[in-house]
C-alpha cells in the first residue's frame, strides 16, 4: 500500500495501466500462435546433439510425418499417395533450393522415413534436412554450427 | 493515523500495486517471443539420385557405411561395433581422412530415432556429408 510521495496528493508514477493492456494482449496473442504453428500435426522430432540450425525461412517446405507415418505437408494433412505429385509441383520447377525439412516423430519405424525420403528424392528434393531438437544442456560439436547458432542467423 | 476509507484527503494510495505484475509479464512476453521463431535445427542428408547413371555399379571402394542394426547394435563398413565405440570409431576413421562423406544405412526395423542418432554421432566426428542410401 504506498503511500503517495509528498503532500497534496500529486503523484509521481506513471499510469501503467494502458501498458498493461497491450502486454496482455501480446502476451495472449503469442500464447495462441505458439500452438497454432504445430495444429493438426504432433510429432516429437528425435533428439540430438550435433546439429545445424536452420534458421526458419519463408519458402522453406516441411514435411511432417506423425507417429502413425501420416505425411502433413506444410502442416496440411495429405494423403500418403499423393506426396509424390505434390513434391513433383514443388521441386519440379526451377528453385533457389532443392532442399526439403522432414519433420519425423521419433518412436517411427525407419522404414516410413525412408520411404518418405526415396519419395522425395524421385520428386526431385536433393537434400532431406531432418528436423531434430537440441538435447537439452547440449552444444554442437561442430564448429561452423555453433557459429551460426550464436550469431544468431536471424 | 486512522486509515479512512472515504475523505478527500489524498494521503490514501488505493492503487494496486502492479510493478510485480509487469515484471512477471514481461518476462513470460519475452519467453513466448523466443519461442516462436525459435531457430530450427536439423540434420542435413544428401538424397540418392533418383536416375543414376548407369556407370553406378562401380562401388568405390573407400566409402564409410554406417548400418544401424537391430537391437541397438552398429556397424562401420560390416564390421561390428559397440554403441560406446561408435563414435571414437567414427573420429579415428574421420580425422586423418579428406572426404568427411559417409553413408547412413539403417535397418528398416529399428526406430528413426537411433538412426538420427547414428547420423548425429557422425556428425560430431566430423562427417560433413551425410547420405542416405535408398531402400533396396
Amino acid at each position: 500500500m504506498g503511500m503517495s510521495v509528498g503532500g497534496g496528493g500529486v503523484k509521481a508514477e506513471p499510469n501503467v495501466t494502458p501498458m498493461i493492456d497491450v502486454m496482455l494482449v501480446l502476451l495472449i496473442i503469442f500464447m495462441i500462435t505458439v500452438p497454432q504453428i504445430n495444429a493438426g500435426f504432433t510429432a516429437v522430432p528425435p533428439q540430438g546433439q550435433n546439429l545445424k540450425p536452420h534458421p526458419e525461412e519463408d519458402g522453406d517446405q516441411v514435411l511432417g510425418i506423425d507417429d502413425q507415418g501420416r505425411y502433413y505437408l506444410n502442416k496440411r494433412p495429405i494423403r500418403n499417395e499423393d506426396l509424390e505429385t505434390l513434391v513433383r509441383d514443388i521441386y519440379g520447377q526451377e528453385r533457389e533450393d532443392y532442399i526439403m525439412y522432414v519433420k519425423a516423430h521419433k518412436d517411427l519405424q525407419y522404414l516410413k522415413v525412408v520411404d518418405a525420403l526415396d519419395v522425395l528424392s524421385r520428386g526431385g528434393v536433393r537434400v532431406a534436412a531432418l528436423i531434430t531438437e537440441q538435447a537439452p544442456g547440449t552444444e554442437s560439436l561442430v564448429e561452423s554450427d555453433r557459429i551460426i547458432g550464436s550469431g544468431g542467423g536471424k | 493515523m486512522g486509515m479512512s476509507a472515504g475523505g478527500g484527503a489524498s494521503s490514501l494510495n488505493n492503487e494496486i500495486n502492479v510493478t510485480p505484475m509487469i515484471d512477471v509479464l514481461l518476462v513470460l512476453l519475452i519467453i513466448f517471443m523466443m519461442i516462436v521463431p525459435m531457430s530450427r535445427k536439423a540434420i542435413d542428408t544428401q538424397l540418392p539420385d533418383p536416375n543414376p547413371q548407369p556407370v553406378a555399379p562401380t562401388v568405390v571402394p573407400d566409402q564409410i557405411v554406417l548400418e544401424v542394426l537391430p537391437d541397438d547394435k552398429y556397424a562401420i563398413n560390416k564390421e561390428p561395433v559397440e554403441k560406446a565405440q561408435v563414435f571414437a570409431r567414427l573420429k579415428e576413421i574421420y580425422d586423418p581422412r579428406p572426404e568427411k562423406i559417409i553413408f547412413i544405412k539403417g535397418d528398416t526395423t529399428v526406430k528413426y530415432e537411433y538412426v538420427i542418432w547414428a547420423m548425429d554421432q557422425s556428425r560430431g566426428a566430423g562427417v560433413k556429408v551425410i547420405g542416405v542410401p535408398p531402400k533396396n
